[in-house]
């Protein structure tokens, strides 16, 4: 083993740095993330950095980064609070899309690399919590094509894609993949804001027509593209939460650095130390944990996979609960506002556990490998 | 010892049980369940629906318009109006500046503002806290310097708690900067109409407008509203300290949400059944209610044991009572689930078009577990509870 970031890793984390601590310092961050759109030039920078072609194969116009590289530029996105739609398009699409195969991977990945396309994974029906499997959503084909009707929701950043990875139940039960251009007829786009300062969306179906090369996978295949796609999710995710974790430890130090009562900074009273040092315990651990979960991107061994990144995941939702909220307690009044940048730490790293599967459903996979082991 | 409810007391539960589920008025019942924003009316409607039925003040003696409720009677009221999806009752003035008035207020203060509490003609907020001056409250630099008949006062309060529709604000001001910090203090009545005082909001983490700050540039205040004697408002401060920390404990409230979350699980669908027969879920709910069930016999105990006058047993009391509620606003949150991420402010009134695309309560449950983190922070931090604890207590 060898947790030494490659020459190039580095150079790369140390320009997100720089980039992240300018393009994304608090007042910058809050003004875009207040704007519905999406901020293009923000956008056009990450791509030029390389942090949207960064795992896509050097043949379809990415940079062919092994799936380790998730973590270094995820955790400096996370140290920022980075909410474009890097995740959803980026890492979980072009898994997607390269998963499934064939001349989607063609039509798709040079589009995300570039940042011309902004994909989304639409999985989640209303009702259904996290699971995977489409039920209410239906694909039948029609005049050559596709009809598609029925709804998903929490669609990250589903109002800003050009286009939804949508997974729907065929008339016989099996899964079906569909590229859906977000300009289709019979589709409706509710856009909301979450919790964290990003955006989601709920789509509506009705009857909207799609040729047959929206087909991008099926069967099988189809759920196993999905769950590739969720899968580097999690692990983007759980370095964006460890990134968070770190940058949120350095605020809240500072300000008990900074902040006097009792004659005396409250960095000086150990009752408070002793908080900061728990804060550590649990970053670290998470780091680690976020090490584990890019791991498993590469692990042959699916059942193993599957263990690592929902223990990941389970560790980067506790951890990440354990910070938020001490940091939230250690500024004190001032860490109620929404006039410091701890509370957007705070709702994020609340927000980590909520996405892609929560504690609950990661004890459940959990408790189902253990079962079958 | 006994450990039962008398036949007096299970009669008095039962009547004040039958009043608050015809008291509360359906759509208020509905707001104050639904977690969405309540407002200045809606609070005044309700005091005044308890004032009419002779309750509008539950923890005061008979002599002051008060119920002369022991406090026991007092602990049953809340529980079964919050139960009942009442709102809170305003504490600023029935539990803050009404007893130290009580206590150490003119006859002309008492006579004047005492009666005004109760149906909310004037609306009290708690001048505290300042920038400079949360857990070491005595540091606080508010002046009030003496001009012929008036104090002329200077500074800044924040943390003001629904300031924005306050009459008067109970302020502690610095008359001495000479002496220790504790003994240069004074606490001033100070009509929040007077000129120089400004009000702007402060949004928390839920995007919610509760808190606020407060400038008072030269707020003339006239001599008569000084309470007590001129440097001794440390003393009054920590009197109305204690009284705010027993109702902290928020057992209402936790009963309240108990009932909040065991709904929403039942509506929540996993895998095809209802969140609540999962059993990690109804290990997490049993566990919260062995909670509240401690909780609720620890506040017994302190209430019988004094008689209602809150020692250091109220920072007990708080710090286990905030916690329970932050548990449960995250157990609510956890229910949600993926639900909870879509969140917008504007969902959270009454009157709104839209309340969010996810199922009712779900897009308030995230927002309330950010909005219940202030609990171990206002009234004294845990932190600052456990120092009490520690000195008063244990005697370190």
């Amino acid at each position: 083993m060898d947790f030494i970031y490659t020459e190039e890793q580095r150079m790369l984390a140390d320009s997100l740095r720089r980039l992240v601590d300018q393009e994304w310092a608090f007042a910058r961050r809050r003004a875009r993330q207040a704007a519905t759109a999406l901020d293009p030039q923000a956008w056009a920078s990450l791509a030029e950095l390389g942090v949207l072609g960064l795992n896509i194969g050097q043949d379809y116009g990415g940079f062919g980064e092994v799936p380790a590289s998730l973590l270094p530029v995820h955790v400096e996105l996370g140290r920022g609070l980075v909410s474009e739609p890097v995740i959803p398009s980026a890492v979980m699409s072009a898994a997607l899309v390269d998963a499934a195969g064939g001349p989607a991977r063609e039509r798709w990945l040079p589009r995300i690399a570039s940042g011309e396309a902004i994909l989304s994974v639409a999985y989640q029906e209303p009702g259904r919590r996290y699971d995977a499997r489409p039920q209410d959503c239906r694909a039948a084909p029609q005049g050559g094509g596709w009809r598609l009707d029925g709804a998903k929701h929490l669609v990250w950043h589903g109002g800003a894609a050009t286009a939804w990875l949508v997974s729907a139940r065929a008339e016989d039960g099996e899964t079906l993949l569909l590229a859906v251009p977000s300009d289709t007829a019979g589709v409706r786009i509710t856009d909301t804001p979450t919790l964290d300062r990003a955006r989601c969306a709920r789509l509506d179906f009705d009857g909207a027509a799609l040729p047959a090369d929206a087909l991008l996978a099926r069967g099988e295949a189809a759920g196993q593209a999905l769950a590739q796609a969720l899968q580097w999710g999690t692990a983007a995710l759980c370095a964006h939460a460890a990134g968070a974790m770190e940058r949120l430890l350095e605020i809240t130090a500072d300000y008990l650095r900074t902040r006097k009562q009792f004659g005396q900074p409250l960095a000086s009273f150990q009752a408070l130390q002793h908080k900061l040092a728990e804060m550590l315990v649990a970053k670290e651990l998470a780091m680690s944990m976020a090490y584990v979960a890019v791991a498993a991107l590469t692990e042959p061994d699916p059942v193993q996979r599957r263990r690592m990144l929902a223990s990941a995941k389970l560790e980067a939702a506790r951890a990440g609960r354990q910070v938020a909220q001490m940091a939230v307690q250690l500024h004190g009044g001032m860490g109620m506002t929404d006039e410091l940048e701890v509370g957007d730490f705070f709702k994020r790293l609340t927000v980590a556990d909520l996405l892609l599967g929560d504690s609950a459903e990661q004890l459940a996979t959990l408790a189902e490998e253990e079962a079958r082991a | 010892m006994n450990l039962t409810w008398t036949p007096q007391e299970r009669r008095f539960r039962e009547e004040v049980r039958a009043f608050a589920e015809a008291g509360v008025p359906p759509e208020l019942r509905a707001k104050v369940l639904a977690h969405q924003r309540l407002e200045r009316d809606d609070y005044v409607r309700w005091h005044n629906i308890l004032a009419d039925r002779g309750w509008g003040a539950p923890s005061w003696p008979k002599e002051y318009g008060g119920t002369g409720w022991n406090a026991l009677q007092r602990l049953i009221f809340e529980v079964e109006c919050f139960k009942a999806g009442a709102p809170r009752l305003l504490p600023f003035g029935l539990s803050m500046i009404g007893p130290v008035l009580m206590k150490y207020g003119s006859p002309a203060q008492r006579e004047r503002f005492l009666p005004r509490i109760i149906r909310v003609e004037d609306w009290w907020c708690q001048g505290y806290s300042e920038p400079g001056s949360g857990s070491d409250l005595a540091s606080l630099k508010t002046r009030a310097e003496r001009d012929g008949d008036h104090y002329v006062v200077n500074g800044q309060k924040t943390w003001t708690t629904l300031a924005q529709y306050a009459d008067w604000m109970f302020c502690l001001v610095r008359t001495d900067t000479e002496a220790r910090p504790q003994r240069g203090i004074s606490m001033l009545l100070l009509d929040m109409r007077s000129p120089g005082v400004t009000v702007r909001p402060i949004r928390t983490l839920d995007g919610g407008h509760d808190v606020n700050e407060v400038w008072l540039e030269n707020v003339r205040v006239p001599v008569e509203n000084l309470v007590g004697e001129e440097n001794q408002g440390w003393t009054y401060a920590k009197y109305l300290l204690g009284h705010e920390r027993t109702g902290i404990a928020g057992l209402g409230h936790c009963h309240r949400e108990l009932g909040v979350l065991k709904r929403m699980a039942a509506q929540a669908q996993s895998g095809g059944r209802p969140l609540l027969s999962d059993p990690r879920m109804r290990d997490r709910i049993s566990r919260i209610e062995v909670d509240i069930m401690a909780l609720e016999m620890l506040l017994l105990r302190v209430a019988a044991n004094n008689g209602g006058t809150p020692g250091p047993e109220a920072s007990v009391l708080k710090i286990r009572g905030s916690e329970i509620q932050q548990d449960l606003a995250m157990l609510q949150m956890e229910v949600a689930g993926p639900d909870a991420w879509p969140y917008d402010p504007e969902w959270m009134f009454a009157e709104a078009d839209d309340h969010g695309p996810g199922p009712e309560m779900a897009a308030a449950a995230g927002a309330g577990y950010a909005d219940m983190r202030k609990t171990t922070i206002y009234g004294g931090t845990t932190e600052v509870q456990k120092g009490i604890i520690a000195r008063l207590m244990l005697g370190l």
